[in-house]
């Protein structure tokens, strides 16, 4: 026999002018190896279909059914509800535009975020789609892949002291982004575009180093350290300019 | 192509938050050491009021007091307002950062808030104490035990202290973290040595304190 689950939950569309922001009580059996996706579908399918969340692989895999979980950032879909307590607050993701309950609008973010960052590889080598494919040694290939992993889903930025503060501040996921490039020997950008790109408030040197985004980051990126590479690779950068090394 | 990054190339990026990021870190790193360091020779009273007072008299006798201490009173300021940089001191920051805080529940986020909260205490009672130490100088166990007696600086020197130790061990975590001086793997350990040195500092400081009160005048 399962919990009796008790859920919380944030309610407003603002498409309606007669809605109010409020929060809404659901009850639920918990059922084995319910996740918070499946307590919502049930929700949503058994007692009130006007209730609006993200989903979409159900696998942790694209990072839409973000949301705050008991006030943390994290994937419905990942979360088990036996890990949680009996009641159960759920909130839309802050920062991000709301779209109506938990569903908020991360994509027109990350999209500005992979512009502003120039989330792409910059080379002059134009291709050649029959040309054998450029070789990367494989180490090199996995640490790349590592940081590559990142869904987007919007917990870190969410978590961030600094974002919740600043609309202007980058954020984990757009700095992991560029730290992917770095890495990356196709990308022929120079460290000093790239202190261009992220060596500013608004970039690396506004991250007050809370780490929340390393805390609740789903797919456990290296966000900490990439940070703190990245802080260094620029700090050096300033200074090497500084006595005209680079 | 030519790229909107390729093009940047040629005009100056401006390298001000990072000179900035790199002196706050820099003055703190360099006033966390000091902070230690005073607590250290401070805590000597304990040996004895002679101990204390040789300590005393040697950074009289070369002048490290008289210019030292006006300059860490200017490393303090400078700081001060570096770090200011950071804290939200408008309203609307302001109320974001303790919604945020509240929701999450992150110690790390808590331990900012803190941080941010002991720099404005220590902001006024570190000037208060720096100003009346400097201008009454030769330092002396007889003096400072004097004062604390007097009930107003002993209360002062309660307040003080924490704020200061908390302040110092937070930040010699947060600069580790931050510049990537320990990694993913040694966080966890960092923080509870982090959280053992600023106990020891307090206790040392009690001590001291407790030493004041009661030494023979």
């Amino acid at each position: 026999m399962g919990r009796h689950l008790t859920f919380e939950i944030f309610r407003f569309n603002p498409e309606d002018k007669d809605s109010v922001p409020h929060m809404e009580t659901f009850h639920l059996e918990e059922t084995e190896r319910m996740t918070l996706f499946i307590a919502l579908t049930r929700i949503r399918e058994e007692q009130d279909p006007s209730l609006q969340f993200d989903f979409c692989c159900r696998a942790g895999i694209c990072g839409s059914c973000a949301m705050m979980i008991n006030g943390r950032p994290g994937l419905a879909c990942k979360t088990l509800t036996r890990e949680l307590p009996s009641e159960i607050t759920l909130l839309p993701l802050p920062v991000f535009k709301l779209i109506g309950d938990l569903s908020v609008d991360t994509g027109t973010w990350y999209r500005a975020m992979n512009e502003k960052v120039e989330s792409w590889i910059h080379t002059h080598r134009s291709f050649d789609p029959r040309a054998e494919e450029q070789r990367m040694d494989n180490a090199l290939a996995e640490e790349i892949y590592e940081l590559e992993r990142c869904v987007e889903c919007g917990c870190c930025v969410a978590s961030c002291g600094t974002a919740n503060m600043r609309e202007d501040f980058l954020g984990a996921s757009a700095l992991n982004r560029i730290a992917r490039f770095m890495m990356d020997p196709r990308d022929e950008r120079s460290s000093k575009e790239y202190f261009e790109v992220v060596g500013t408030d608004e970039g690396i040197f506004g991250c007050m180093g809370l780490l929340a985004c390393e805390d609740v980051c789903p797919k456990n990126l290296p966000l900490q350290d990439q940070l703190g590479i990245l802080r260094r690779k620029m700090g050096w950068q300033a200074v090497k300019h500084l006595f005209r090394m680079g | 192509m030519q790229t909107a990054a390729m093009t940047r190339e040629r005009s100056f990026p401006t390298r001000t938050s990072a000179y900035l990021d790199w002196l706050q870190m820099l003055t703190g790193a360099g006033l966390i050491l000091f902070m230690w360091s005073h607590m250290v020779l401070v805590a000597s009273v304990n040996l004895g009021a002679g101990a204390m007072n040789t300590i005393a008299r040697f950074f009289e006798d070369t002048y490290m007091a008289q210019v030292g201490g006006p300059l860490i009173g200017a490393a303090f300021l400078l700081h001060f307002v570096l770090a200011a940089r950071k804290v939200p001191f408008r309203t609307e920051q302001q109320r974001a950062i303790w919604k945020h805080a509240r929701l999450i529940k992150h110690t790390d986020t808590w331990l900012w808030l803190v941080q941010a909260f002991t720099a404005m205490v220590i902001l006024i009672m570190g000037s208060i104490h720096m100003w009346t130490v400097l201008t009454d100088l030769p330092i002396t166990a007889a003096k400072s035990a004097a004062r604390i007696q007097g009930g107003f600086w002993g209360v002062f020197y309660l307040i003080l202290l924490p704020m200061v130790e908390l302040h110092v061990g937070v930040g010699f975590y947060r600069i580790a973290v931050k510049w990537g001086l320990a990694g993913r793997s040694q966080r966890k350990g960092l923080k509870r040595f982090e959280n053992g040195l600023t106990a020891m500092f307090i206790l040392i400081g009690l001590i001291t304190i407790v030493r004041f009160w009661t030494l023979p005048i």
